[in-house]
């Protein structure tokens, strides 16, 4: 297909409004973009800056005064972009485009764009509908090794497939019911002492964080690891690689800085056989895991405090232990329960809950959160 | 199947490398802490002080490793973020010292936060301001 062609294509799809779909950026979008600044530019593309974890789209625009400054525009990554229809060849330089969206907080010239028209087309160019696998008519069995037990993974001699689409895109715990964003983001942030059971100065904290709409976060700053339960929550999923040979599960993580975590089923304990990972508190913590009839039982600990283990920026110390519950209902669902006891942090145990979907068939996403590029 | 194994090792021994100290996100108190008490003859005017925090208490030492010090009582009020420190010593002829730290943690959000405010003891008292490490 010619770039023509593909522009063609891209101009002829109806698209929808970005503000409508509820996307889990690599960082959270308010923390650098104000809602409140609604900018509507028109102009020139000059660059198309196609690379994670966000592509930027650069554009002269005209300004009141006649005077033409150059502006980022900053969109989702490149496999958002790529799922809903674009490449990087859907907007080249020269194209004269409208961008709506909202404004940097720092007052410099970016925006975030939630709607890109063609001029002279008069098109929408993005359509960023998140696909959602489709939910199967009836319950299909769970995958099972010879010996009986649950599947974590692909089916045997199956296609390939990943978690992803989590129930739950932060921590609170179970019955809260509080209202939050995607991102964690609490619609009223006087509901923070129902969350989670926080000590005061966890509270304190929590309510700071979201405060300051989470751009303090070190996965947006650093691109720091997400431990914890945060793993499951990001838009890129999770896959599960059984090692049953060296008895070990490996977790990769398609958000992120896509680096991955290890579960033992050795029935070691936590006395680290590894240098470096018992007296050396990591992001991931050091997982020791059983099986309990059809449910995988992880007992983690060992979790340095230098990454925030949920979106939402609850905090935690390095005394959190979790106790994670992996059950697979059906080939399609993972419930994942998780029991947080942080006595640094939280007043007593707490438990929260949620599942994930199974995508059949697809690769899971690499999206690199590389160059620390917020 | 083998490759995969040796690449997901490899990249084990990258993860358990010792994790960057600069970040800090647990309990605001908890670190190494370097700065001054400006005007103190008798422990010179820099200072070390290194906190933590076992969840319900904060504890800590004055100059590691020179002058010793323990924090006897440390408090952190999240309400303004404030931190009291006491703490006993002595002076170079043997003479007890109680010093009290009143201050208050600034930038927060940032790895690099500091507390800025007053320390005193019998004889002395001036600013106190030290910073996150």
């Amino acid at each position: 297909m010619t770039c023509g062609a593909v522009r063609a294509l891209a101009s002829a799809v109806a698209g929808v409004l970005l503000a409508a779909v509820p996307l889990t950026a690599h960082h959270v979008i308010l923390a650098k973009f104000d809602e409140s600044k609604r900018v509507t530019l028109s102009g020139v593309v000059t660059l198309v800056d196609w690379r994670n974890p966000h592509v930027h789209v650069f554009m002269n625009a005209r300004e009141k005064n006649d005077r033409t400054v150059n502006w980022a525009v900053e969109l989702e990554s490149p496999i958002d972009l790529q799922q809903g229809g674009w490449n990087r060849q859907s907007l080249r330089p020269g194209d004269a485009i409208t961008v709506e969206g909202i404004a940097a907080r720092d007052g410099s010239r970016q925006v975030w764009g939630r709607s890109i028209v063609l001029t002279a087309a008069g098109r929408q160019v993005l359509n960023l509908t998140p696909r959602a696998p489709a939910v199967p008519l009836s319950a299909r069995p769970v995958p099972r090794w010879p010996d009986g037990q649950p599947r974590l993974g692909s089916a045997p001699g199956g296609a390939a497939g990943y978690w992803a689409y989590p129930s739950a895109t932060a921590l609170m715990e179970d019955g809260a019911g509080v209202a939050m964003d995607a991102d964690g983001l609490l619609r009223n942030v006087t509901d923070a002492p129902r969350v989670a059971p926080l000590q005061p100065w966890a509270l304190a904290l929590y309510v700071a964080r979201q405060r300051r709409v989470l751009q303090d976060d070190p996965m947006y700053l650093h691109c720091k690891p997400p431990g914890g339960p945060r793993q499951f929550q990001l838009p890129y999923g999770v896959q599960f690689l059984e090692d049953r040979n060296r008895q070990r599960i490996f977790v990769l993580i398609g958000s992120g800085n896509n680096n991955f975590r290890i579960i033992y089923t050795d029935g070691r304990g936590y006395a680290g056989q590894i240098a470096g990972d018992d007296d050396n508190p990591l992001y991931y913590g050091r997982s020791v895991a059983r099986w309990e009839s059809d449910t995988l039982v992880a007992d983690t600990r060992g979790f340095n405090e230098e990454f925030w283990f949920t979106n939402g920026g609850l905090p935690h110390t390095d005394r959190l232990r979790l106790i994670e519950r992996f059950s697979r209902t059906e080939l399609d669902v993972l419930k994942y329960e998780v029991t947080i006891e942080d006595p640094g942090a939280y007043t007593r145990r707490w438990s929260s809950t949620a599942t994930l979907r199974w995508v059949a068939g697809e690769e899971m996403p690499r999206h690199l959160c590389q160059d620390n590029r917020p | 199947m083998r490759s995969l194994i040796v690449l997901l090792a490899l990249s084990c021994s990258c993860l358990a490398a010792p994790a960057s100290a600069v970040a800090q996100e647990g309990h605001p108190i908890k670190g190494s802490w370097l700065g001054t008490w400006a005007g103190n003859t008798s422990h010179g005017p820099d200072i070390v002080v290194v906190l933590d925090w076992d969840g319900k208490a904060i504890t800590g030492i004055i100059n590691p490793g020179t002058d010793n010090i323990p924090v006897k009582n440390a408090t952190l009020n999240p309400e303004g973020w404030v931190v009291h420190l006491e703490a006993d010593a002595k002076d170079k002829s043997g003479r007890a010292l109680t010093y009290v730290v009143d201050g208050r943690i600034e930038n927060l959000h940032l790895p690099g936060r500091a507390v800025t405010g007053t320390w005193k003891n019998q004889k002395e008292s001036g600013a106190f301001k030290i910073t996150r490490q």
